[in-house]
């Protein structure tokens, strides 16, 4: 039984979060998200022209996203480069920013993402992918919404919001990680996956409390996107 | 209903309205207004203008721009004008007799033209013409870059805020509509007025800019 976590949270209480934006400057747009000990940076380039030529697309434009984890971010040493586990991420993330940019307005061009974690400890790929959507945003894409990422999960029997990696290898019971994303202003979900054994029941308990996280995930986003301007305002 | 008031902030998917109101930069869904764009919102009797706080430059039919050469073909330069596509100048388009083949000889890779945009494709491409004898090749190298969106506030109202900026350092300066900056004159005056331009890059949003710019101008000078 899990009847209180490790590090004294309320079962539906997020970590302490910080996010910022602008912090490369040979960027067009760049942000940091970091939840608890998870930190993730993304910057964005782009649009510009497609390379290589065939992924190219005449009426819309594309997303092309790298996720990687950083030698140091993880207690063993994780290899440089991509791998398996790299690529899917990627392709999820490039899938979620899909609905979020509006491609039409951009044809034959494309947006190079790149987002990379300095610290893991669980919940990377929720948080890339809110970093990667301020980092849209920061660089002027027109966009339907940000996106706002948080894990969910049951650990034993109790369903809680953002998982740690203590957490998430539980053994008595079994823990259940469910990544959700989330287009906050139009209550679309772009990022659903899950690792391990939920009901039917308990997966919609899952949601609903991913989703009540990830609004403030959101507004959180939206005070870090707003404060450089406003910052700069009272100067 | 609009939720917004005049000069807020907004992000993107924030609701304006659902008055079916939007104009530049929003866009509609299920009968209500959005955000598209992190920018400063901008309410006029005719709907509300969303106008990006950050962004790249998209050609426009008739803008003056400035542009580096960046490949010589023997009938036409590529030139890099800060868009998301390189843009092509043919040599038929030029206000001087070129030679095919030779187009080194006249303007060489890395040197600077204002030119003007006269052909704007689907895809955001554009071809530019140096026809007309306000275009042409650019001598000095001292380019400074800002977002496109700022342009407004590097310009001021009918000019006041870079005419101010010529005056107070006797540079000469030519704004392309895509970002690029040029400015010629001495040394000194020249530090100035680049420090000048870059601080409207950071302090854009800020009120009185004006005022803050002739002084940061007067402290450069004091220091020289």
């Amino acid at each position: 039984m899990y009847e209180e976590r490790f590090d004294k949270r309320k079962f539906d209480e997020l970590r302490p979060m910080e996010a910022e934006t602008g912090i490369i400057p040979n960027a067009k747009g760049s942000a940091r998200f970091k939840i608890g000990n998870t930190e993730a940076i993304a910057a964005v380039y782009g649009p510009e022209e497609v390379k290589p030529r065939h992924i190219e697309k005449v009426n819309k434009g594309i997303i092309v996203c790298k996720y990687d984890m950083l030698p140091f971010s993880v207690p063993d040493r994780a290899k440089p480069g991509m791998d398996r586990r790299d690529i899917e991420i990627s392709q999820v993330i490039t899938n979620a920013l899909n609905r979020a940019v509006i491609l039409e307005d951009m044809p034959r061009a494309m947006v190079n993402v790149r987002i990379y974690i300095t610290q893991a400890d669980a919940g990377t790929r929720c948080a890339s992918l809110t970093a990667a959507s301020m980092a849209c945003a920061d660089a002027g894409l027109p966009m339907r919404d940000l996106v706002a990422a948080v894990a969910a999960g049951k650990i034993g029997d109790s369903i809680c919001l953002d998982l740690t990696k203590e957490e998430e290898d539980f053994h008595e019971g079994g823990a259940t990680d469910v990544p959700i994303g989330i287009l906050p202003s139009k209550n679309e979900i772009v990022l659903l996956q899950l690792d391990g054994k939920v009901t039917r029941e308990e997966l919609k308990k899952v949601i609903e409390i991913g989703k009540k996280g990830a609004m403030e995930i959101y507004e959180l986003e939206k005070a870090a996107l707003k404060r450089r301007f406003l910052n700069e305002s009272k100067s | 209903m609009i939720n917004v008031k005049n000069f807020d902030i907004v992000t993107p998917g924030e609701l304006l309205s659902d008055e079916r109101n939007g104009r530049e930069g929003t866009y509609e869904e299920n009968e209500k207004v959005y955000s598209q764009f992190l920018g400063m919102v901008q309410i006029s009797d005719r709907g509300i203008n969303v106008n990006p706080l950050a962004g790249n430059y998209y050609p426009k039919e008739g803008d003056d721009i400035i542009g580096e050469v960046t490949e010589v073909s023997a009938k036409y330069w590529v030139v890099d004008i800060n868009a998301p596509f390189y843009t092509r100048l043919d040599m038929r388009d030029v206000n001087f007799r070129a030679e095919e083949g030779e187009l080194d000889r006249y303007i060489d890779i890395g040197e600077l033209v204002y030119a003007r945009v006269f052909r704007v494709y689907t895809n955001n491409a554009a071809d530019i013409s140096m026809r007309g004898t306000r275009y042409g090749k650019l001598e000095s190298k001292m380019v400074s870059k800002i977002d496109p969106v700022k342009l407004p506030r590097l310009i001021g109202k009918e000019g006041a805020m870079i005419n101010m900026i010529k005056d107070e350092t006797k540079c000469d300066i030519v704004i392309g509509q895509n970002g690029v900056v040029w400015v010629d004159g001495e040394d000194n005056n020249r530090a100035a007025a680049l420090s000048a331009i870059k601080f409207i890059d950071e302090h854009y949003v800020d009120s009185d800019l004006a005022e803050k710019v002739r002084r940061l101008l007067e402290d450069v000078r004091g220091k020289i």
